[in-house]
């Protein structure tokens, strides 16, 4: 394939230069983090390793342009793309249809279904009596939401109060870790003999230590189903302001399967975080498979985003068609690895309802606090709660 | 390819068995100057990379270890505070001026080399493994991006300290925090998965030989299928070859379902969490190992 460009094995041609380079623009254009520099490391590496053997180019460009698990893995399916001809990449397909089996060997089938072609997990599932009983349906919805509601500027202001003031409460939470502080009760010994130096091995500046306050990081979990559309909206908005607040704060959305809005939502710009999030949104007011999400949510992100100051917050009516076992299971391991787990219910506050679905009840044993929270109001007097549990 | 072949050679010689692509990233990342950050689950064999590399290479191996709420004292330097006080005590009579005292106090005698400052003044080039990045926090991170970059430390009283040789740098991350973009972007990057029924085989067979062919094809089957299981913690090859190892001491030569009563008294050293282990009963056991 290259050889024949190639004319000595050491001096690289123009044209085999800007083909090599092309391969970085080709991998970012694939969302690989490339930088600037990633080309002419490139061009160096190939130097230095020789590119008339096509498994070393691989091996070493793979180590040099890779820089996640997720990279790592879809890597050798770009590089046959960009480098073999047509005729011999049926060989390489089946290497990476292999590689995406072995990925779903811990998981159930159909969680990476969905993640290559979002929407269309729930057709694969087909359910026929599909037809919204009591809120809850299988089927994966094709439509994307509008999206212009996220920018009203009524409530806009308040909920960002809000906000603002849960997170200077959050940050009042405080660690077992402890730092240098100007005061406090404890002596930092090492630190006064160190200051003490300079005054001949007198101590006449004392240094402290204080428990060091770090705020808990968040985790939203929004149901975005069909029956929490009329709330849908109105906890993007609030997870908005909350994004803008916070900096440790991750925000997921979830339905038929699950997205990550959390860049999205934290775009500066009101009116591109308004687009970004229309194309994330397909499959917006669908079915619910909560337990799924959850499982897919502590497989995929659970070991980078849980630890032990997380409070995992799932925003959900409990409607669930999926089986309440693995709802149940998704749900212990996720309180395992967190902090607290904190079930916002905008139903709950609803007269004659009681969390008795399926869904909620398996959901009961597990969650550290369960709430309602249907509008700024309700949320308002919820929110004492939630830090009262986080603490 | 023959370089790379020949390195997998020479680490399986030290008792590593490394894929292709592992020795590609090893040989270029003395090529090119790059650190190597490999990432991947626990047990998969990341920490033993640097100490076959440092094996291979007949070089020290030095370790950082990171935790939460390592700082720059604990990681690059720090200044021996009692003995420079009793260098002060004993000064107090000296005749000479106070500037050249002052600078007795701030010399080399008195400053502790963590393992950062230690890996850049060593004359041999070493190979520094900083284990669990993830562990420390952002602030570190920047630290040592810092020193990955130019391979020097400034210390204020002494001044800059510029690396003698370049270290080999091998970063171990187990994903329990995002690394910043930065950092990756200066690194090499290796993946290692949980190793194939071949890969495994191999490991078992050049680090416990005692075990026999028979035993350590079953043993490798054995664990492969629990892998496959819903399990809260994967047993990695670190638990494989401990359980090999006790499964030779407690005498049991072949695993089948007559053997399962005894193998489930050392399925401690396979499986590590409670709800694991529940799951693990004679018959599930005695199921398994007929299939091997």
């Amino acid at each position: 394939m290259l050889t024949s460009a190639v004319t000595a094995a050491g001096e690289l041609g123009p044209l085999l230069r800007a083909r090599l380079a092309g391969f970085a623009g080709f991998l970012r254009a694939n969302g690989f983090n490339v930088g600037g520099a990633g080309a002419l490391g490139l061009l160096e590496a190939s130097q230095h390793m020789g590119i008339l053997d096509p498994q070393v180019l691989r091996l070493s460009l793979k180590a040099l342009l890779c820089g996640r698990s997720d990279e790592w893995r879809r890597f050798d399916g770009l590089f046959d793309a960009y480098f073999l001809p047509p005729n011999k990449r049926i060989f390489t397909e089946g290497n990476i249809g292999a590689a995406a089996a072995q990925d779903d060997a811990g998981g159930v089938p159909g969680g990476a279904q969905s993640q290559i072609a979002p929407g269309t997990g729930g057709g694969v599932a087909g359910d026929l009596d599909g037809s919204a009983r009591h809120g809850a349906s299988r089927e994966a919805s094709l439509a994307s939401a509008d999206f212009r509601e996220l920018n009203q500027a009524r409530h806009a202001y308040e909920m960002e109060t809000l906000m603002r003031r849960f997170a200077r409460r959050l940050r009042r939470l405080r660690l077992r870790r402890e730092a240098a502080f100007h005061h406090g009760r404890r002596l930092d010994l090492q630190s006064t003999i160190r200051h003490s130096v300079s005054c001949g091995g007198t101590p006449i500046r004392l240094s402290w230590k204080e428990r060091r306050r770090v705020r808990p990081r968040l985790v939203l979990l929004v149901d975005v189903s069909r029956s929490m559309s009329p709330y849908s909206f109105f906890y993007m908005r609030l997870a908005r302001a909350l994004c803008t607040q916070l900096k440790d704060v991750y925000c997921f959305i979830f339905h038929t399967h699950l997205t990550d809005v959390g860049s999205a939502l934290g775009d500066p710009d009101p009116w591109r975080a308004q687009e970004r999030l229309h194309l994330l949104a397909m499959g917006w007011a669908g079915g619910t498979r909560i337990g799924e999400c959850l499982r897919d949510f502590h497989r995929d992100h659970g070991l980078r985003l849980l630890h032990s100051r997380t409070g995992v917050i799932v925003v959900s009516d409990g409607y669930d068609t999926g089986e309440p076992a693995l709802l149940a299971h998704s749900l212990a391991a996720l309180r395992r690895r967190s902090r607290r787990l904190v079930w916002l219910n905008p139903l709950l506050n609803q007269p004659g309802y009681a969390p008795e679905s399926r869904g909620m009840r398996a959901a009961m044993p597990h969650i550290d606090l369960l709430a309602p929270g249907a509008d700024l109001a309700s949320i308002e007097q919820v929110l004492p709660r939630i830090l009262e549990t986080l603490r | 390819m023959p370089e790379i072949v020949d390195l997998q050679r020479r680490l399986e010689a030290v008792g590593y068995v490394a894929e292709s692509s592992l020795a590609a990233a090893l040989l270029l990342m003395v090529k090119l100057d790059r650190p190597l950050l490999v990432e991947g689950d626990a047990g998969v064999g990341k920490t033993e990379i640097a100490k076959s590399l440092a094996a291979v290479r007949g070089a020290r191996l030095i370790r950082l270890q990171c935790y939460e709420g390592l700082d720059v004292h604990a990681a690059m330097y720090e200044w021996n505070y009692q003995r420079q006080l009793l260098a002060i005590k004993l000064l107090e009579h000296d005749e000479r001026p106070t500037a050249v005292k002052e600078q007795d106090i701030f010399s080399e005698r008195y400053l502790l080399k963590r393992p950062l400052l230690e890996a850049i003044s060593c004359a041999e080039p070493p190979v520094l493994l900083i284990d669990e990045v993830d562990r420390a926090d952002e602030a570190f991170e920047a630290y040592l991006l810092e020193l990955l970059s130019d391979f020097q430390i400034s210390i204020p009283e002494l001044g800059t300290v510029r690396a003698v040789t370049k270290p080999l740098v091998v970063i171990t991350s187990n994903g329990t925090r995002e690394l910043s973009d930065a950092l990756r972007r200066r690194c090499l990057y290796q993946y290692i998965d949980y190793p194939a029924f071949e890969k495994e085989l191999a490991i078992v067979e050049i680090r416990l030989p005692q075990a026999g062919a028979q035993l350590a094809r079953q043993v490798v089957d054995f664990v492969q299928s629990v892998r496959r299981m819903d399990l809260q913690k994967r047993p990695g090859i670190a638990e494989t070859l401990d359980w090999t190892a006790a499964l030779l001491r407690m005498g049991i030569s072949t695993v089948d379902d007559d053997a399962a009563e005894r193998i489930l008294e050392t399925l401690s050293a396979l499986i590590k969490t409670r709800d694991d282990r529940a799951g693990f009963t004679r018959e599930v056991v005695a199921r398994i190992a007929a299939a091997c």
